[in-house]
């Protein structure tokens, strides 16, 4: 039975299809079958992240209404042969989204043999985002070290132990904290909420810190998932992430403050 | 002075019960059914107060005939709900308009736990564990609330008895919502959004600065009118 990995954060911009997509590819890297699914239909963007923008013919709504197979809609990653990907529909709304329909799909998915199904979340509480995470059996709630992400992210959290069909029937989704857009300098400063704080708040388990860095903006705008640029700290930082959700341990990175030389500490700067 | 204060009106915020008439949506009128539980029981009928839930969009002049036929009966309705389309026809028939708004939205986790009626003695404290999230309203009737672990920012946690936290404090608590001036709350670490005993109130920026993150506990005072905090440390 295939796993299914919910990407969300209530809050919008906080690198929820940034997070999907170096997931998914991570978890296909490490040899896993994974197809990582866009929910945010009307706004789509997970193809573009993905780089896959000009091959989509048709999408996860069109496959809910039965307009094409899932085969036809399933766009295999050409970097990774492990990896595909579902794009949301453009021109529908959230309502094309029924519990039926994406149950169906799910189930299609794992019937085809993927063993891990990443969803990638809408920002807000409402349907799409709801659909996303309701038969999550794993969640990763990314956060921004700012207090309105936080509260966001504990928000989804009740939602998820709520509302999620796991929730329904009396268990529990596993949830994971994803950490993103992390600057040690300015937590130093106090601009910013430091990791402890954000664990804090939220009491759910770390998986990961993303620091801020410039490589994500270039990988989405080429179209590459970060964590296939090795060199780049986040990239690395992305491959820990999915290392610890498959159970193995890891040090943090990225976290501690740079070590300043002489030369900077005199003259000020970075 | 004290004893004068005690005299004098205030505005408390009180939680009723009030039952719910819900209006299926696709039947035109409740004539029939209403005449039938009049029949039944009317002085039941008469005596409650009953808060009327028509659906969305039904025609106008069929809730105005809804409220006279329920006027005949000596039913007590005392106003509209549902949807806010509604409000208008309320204040034309010179009824309340409830919002169900601010209450919780639909689907939301929302716990109310009631004394189950076949335990005469001790109601039992209603126990739940944590993180409470934002957005989550639980609501202890008639008995005190335990929670064990956090309540996160957003989150909201009543009790008509006492409320106790064995964790961090973040959200809004109120204890005593039904009146009970003698309920209290007892926190471990005290960081509230809005702290309300028996509906005084305090939001967190008149919470005394020395009292924050400390184990804390709050009442009235003697005069009912201030909340009364305490640290032992």
């Amino acid at each position: 039975m295939a796993t299914v990995v919910t990407v969300t954060s209530g809050k919008g911009g906080v690198g929820k299809t940034t997070s999907s997509a170096a997931i998914a590819a991570g978890l296909a890297k490490a040899g896993h079958r994974t197809v990582v699914i866009d929910f945010d239909v009307g706004l789509r963007n997970l193809d573009l992240i993905m780089g896959v923008e000009r091959r989509v013919v048709f999408d996860f709504v069109n496959v809910i209404t039965g307009e094409a197979t899932l085969n036809q809609a399933l766009i295999q990653d050409k970097r990774i042969d492990n990896l595909s990907i579902l794009a949301a529909s453009q021109t529908k709304d959230k309502d094309a989204l029924t519990e039926d329909g994406v149950e169906k799909v799910l189930q299609e998915l794992a019937d085809t043999g993927f063993e891990y199904i990443v969803c990638d979340s809408p920002a807000g509480i409402e349907k799409g985002a709801t659909m996303a995470l309701h038969f999550a059996d794993h969640a990763i709630i990314v956060t921004n070290p700012e207090v309105s992400s936080v509260r966001d992210s504990d928000r989804i959290l009740g939602i998820l132990q709520s509302k999620s069909k796991r929730a329904k029937e009396g268990g529990k989704v596993a949830e994971h904290l994803l950490v993103t857009r992390y600057d040690p300098d300015r937590v130093d400063q106090g601009e910013m909420l430091s990791k402890e704080d954000v664990c804090d708040i939220l009491a759910v388990d770390l998986i990961g810190v993303i620091p801020e860095s410039k490589a994500v903006l270039k990988a989405s705008n080429t179209g590459v998932p970060v964590i296939l640029d090795a060199e780049s700290d986040a990239g690395q930082a992305y491959d820990d992430a999915v290392a610890r959700f498959l159970g193995e341990e890891r040090p943090m990175r990225f976290v501690d403050l740079k070590k300043r030389g002489l030369l900077s500490r005199m003259f000020g700067g970075d | 002075m004290s004893e004068q204060s005690t005299q004098t009106p205030r505005i408390r915020a009180n939680r009723f019960s009030l039952m719910t008439l819900e209006w299926p949506d696709g039947i035109e009128d409740l004539d029939a059914w209403l005449q039938t539980q009049c029949n039944k029981a009317p002085a039941l009928m008469a005596e409650i107060a009953l808060v009327l839930k028509p659906p969305a969009g039904i025609d106008e002049t069929a809730i105005h005939r809804a409220v006279g036929f329920m006027r005949r009966l000596n039913i007590g309705l005392i106003g509209l709900t549902g949807d806010s389309a509604h409000r208008v026809i309320a204040e034309s028939l010179g009824i309340a308009w409830i919002s169900g708004q601010n209450v919780t939205e639909p689907g939301d986790a929302v716990t109310v736990d009631a004394v189950p009626a076949s335990v005469p003695s001790i109601a039992q404290a209603m126990v739940v564990e944590g993180p409470i999230r934002s957005g989550v309203q639980i609501y202890a009737k008639d008995r005190d609330l335990v929670v064990w672990g956090q309540v996160s920012a957003g989150a909201e946690i009543m009790a008509d008895g006492h409320v106790h936290v064995y964790g961090r404090l973040l959200g809004r608590v109120a204890a005593g919502v039904s009146g009970g001036s003698d309920a209290q709350i007892f926190c471990q670490q005290f960081e509230p959004t809005l702290v309300s005993v028996a509906g005084i109130y305090a939001s967190s920026e008149q919470v005394p600065e020395t009292l924050w993150s400390a184990t804390v506990r709050v009442g009235l005072d003697a005069s009912g009118q201030t909340l009364n905090y305490q640290t032992h440390e």
